[in-house]
């Protein structure tokens, strides 16, 4: 599956299946401080990605 | 949990959020739904806003402060009550001025009246220029200059109310930096009933929503923009509450939501036996302050040498 991280950069991982959440948390990422879209679309993050899925993970900034 | 599985608890279409107190699921169409009517049911609750009300919102282009303008342009008519947009150009280079697109873009969509306010008018100076030589002090330089800006502003649009968009992950931060400062006043202090002369109640219709459901709304209604961070963000303390809270948020979900219940509790249970402390006004500009020269008049004369 390939990650589209908040910077913009593209990680592929080759795992078969897992829980969004876990890739997350594997990355460094707290879950409750992005929203991931998964093939374009938003999903709540206990949701599994699946391989040749796209996940791409919105920071949000703060202030405003 | 499969994408087959994760349906909307309403209607079965694929689930966008998973939200708690009641554990849902909820897809676009019904998520909208659910933040709008309990950002509705606080307002009413609260009794934020009344017939004859001319709410002011603190719009300053980000993503708290348009959610909140399109929410409230959606119910308050309703209301009885009218609205108006303001903003505060600090005069930040290399930010502002898209967040000011932003705020003008929205509110000429919406069709609502927006008074823009800036430092240089009020104070002499943009922020930047203000700020040289103590660049580290940005947030609390700016945060007591912005209070002002606004409160000037909401006088010249004639407003009652001022709605600002702050939302449920600020309030339990500020709860939370309030305790680790030991800062019992502040605490306390509770702006919603206002100051008649000085200032006008704030409202904060947001506080019921968290800053990833403001974000995950933006988005489904089609109005997220992905604008830069003010160069000056974060106090060091308020990102470490930040940093902690959201890991607490995440192994223990509820937990900014009790921190504002624990602070409601503790304010209905102090007020009574706490004083009220005297205010007396400014020698210098003639607002409220609780010494002899305002926080805003202090930071001016710092400038001024």
């Amino acid at each position: 599956m390939q990650i589209i991280l908040p910077d913009r950069s593209v990680r592929t991982l080759s795992r078969a299946s897992a829980p969004i959440e876990d890739i997350l948390l594997e990355l460094g990422i707290n879950p409750t401080t992005v929203i991931v879209v998964k093939n374009g679309r938003i999903v709540p993050e206990d949701v599994t990605a699946e391989e040749g899925d796209e996940l791409r993970i919105l920071r949000f900034s703060h202030g405003g | 949990m499969t994408s087959a599985e994760n349906r909307c608890s309403l209607c079965g279409e694929p689930a966008v959020v998973r939200l708690v107190e009641p554990e849902r699921r909820l897809c676009a169409a019904h998520f909208i739904e659910d933040a709008e009517a309990r950002v509705l049911a606080a307002v009413k609750r609260e009794r934020m806003i009344l017939p004859g009300d001319r709410v002011a919102v603190g719009l300053s282009g980000g993503k708290d402060s348009t959610a909140l303008l399109l929410l409230l342009h959606r119910f308050l008519a309703a209301f009885g009550a009218d609205l108006v947009a303001v903003t505060v150009d600090e005069g930040i280079a290399g930010y502002r001025e898209e967040t000011i697109r932003a705020a003008r873009d929205l509110t000429g969509e919406l069709g609502v009246e927006h008074r823009i306010v800036t430092f240089t008018d009020l104070f002499g100076d943009d922020l930047d220029g203000l700020l040289v030589g103590r660049e580290a002090q940005g947030c609390t330089v700016c945060g007591v200059l912005r209070r002002r800006a606004l409160a000037e502003g909401v006088k010249k649009v004639g407003a009652t109310k001022l709605a600002t968009g702050h939302n449920l992950d600020d309030e339990a931060q500020s709860v939370l930096m309030n305790v680790l400062r030991g800062d019992l006043p502040r605490l306390l202090q509770d702006t919603s009933t206002g100051q008649p002369g000085h200032f006008v109640p704030r409202i904060k219709p947001l506080a019921v929503l968290s800053e990833k459901e403001i974000v995950t709304y933006l988005l489904l209604r089609g109005y997220f923009r992905d604008l830069p961070e003010c160069p000056y963000a974060g106090t060091a303390l308020r990102s470490e509450v930040r940093s902690m809270l959201a890991g607490l948020e995440h192994r223990h979900p509820g937990t900014m939501l009790r921190l504002i219940r624990f602070r409601d509790g503790v304010r209905r249970s102090a007020r009574p036996a706490e004083p009220a402390k005297a205010l007396s006004t400014c020698r210098i500009c003639g607002e409220l302050t609780g010494g002899e020269v305002c926080q805003v008049c202090r930071l001016l004369e710092w400038k001024r040498g």
